[in-house]
């Protein structure tokens, strides 16, 4: 299924701290219709509990999310940092990370959402993939990029 | 192939514990296990552990509390990076279950 939007790909967005980048990059979940109004608290509350940045190989990245309840409609935000923004890295809340891309995600069901959920985690594990998101110049490639990695073609 | 259960932890209890659980089942099968999987958030441990038996807790939010059962640190799963380390710490502990 199809869960990565036109409407929800970023190329260039800039933002001061991690709660910052949650509330930018959740506000396009939300204008679309695809999160509660709920979700964002939701998020940056959940994100200072349990960080969810990583560190991939040559590049940070952040995953934040929420519990299902504050989800309408399954989809994933792609945002790129004009800076990186510092991120704890998940299990490990001492470790910081400066995040350069964010994948802010509206799940539902794990169980219907897994093979998106899979496709995120082959981005995560491939240098050439996560290299591809980064070398994405504008909103329109980062779109095409993001499509062909993590929608179901 | 031998049966086993993980009970895979995270924050939310849904979304990376659900991404570590599908990879974890994949990755055990190549090893000769079958597991399976359920997913938790740190406060649900209690609740999941009082019925049913676990061999091994895969955990991508610090679990601080010993329940008793074998932990592994799988946000390696995630990043790919030590993710061979993550299925050796598993294999190890369910070899001797």
């Amino acid at each position: 299924m199809a869960i990565v939007f036109k409407e929800l790909v970023k190329a260039s967005v800039t933002a001061v701290d991690s709660e910052d980048v949650i509330r930018q990059v959740g506000k396009m979940l939300y204008d679309n219709g695809f999160v509660k109004d709920t979700y964002v608290d939701a998020v940056a509350k959940r994100e200072k509990e349990y960080p969810t940045g990583l560190q991939l190989k040559g590049i940070a990245v952040a995953m934040p999310h929420t519990d299902s309840s504050h989800v309408h409609k399954p989809a994933i935000c792609v945002a790129k940092l004009d800076k990186p923004v510092v991120f704890a890295h998940m299990g490990d809340p001492d470790t910081l990370v400066e995040a350069e891309i964010i994948f802010m995600m509206a799940i539902q069901n794990p169980d219907e959402q897994i093979d998106n959920l899979r496709s995120v985690l082959k981005v995560f594990t491939s240098e050439e993939a996560v290299n591809a998101f980064r070398n994405a110049k504008d909103d329109r490639e980062l779109y095409e990029v993001a499509d062909q990695y993590l929608n179901e073609q | 192939m031998k049966k086993v259960k993980i009970l895979c932890v995270c924050g939310s209890g849904t979304v990376s514990s659900a991404m570590v659980a599908a990879k974890l089942r994949e990755q055990l099968k190549e090893e000769g296990f079958d597991a399976d999987t359920v997913e938790t958030s740190p406060n649900g441990i209690e609740t999941e552990i009082a019925g049913t038996h676990y061999d091994l807790i895969a955990c991508v939010s610090p679990v601080h509390a010993d329940y008793g059962i074998p932990k592994v640190n799988a946000v390696g799963m995630l990043t790919g990076l030590g993710e061979e380390k993550v299925v050796e710490d598993c294999v190890a502990i369910l070899k001797t279950v």
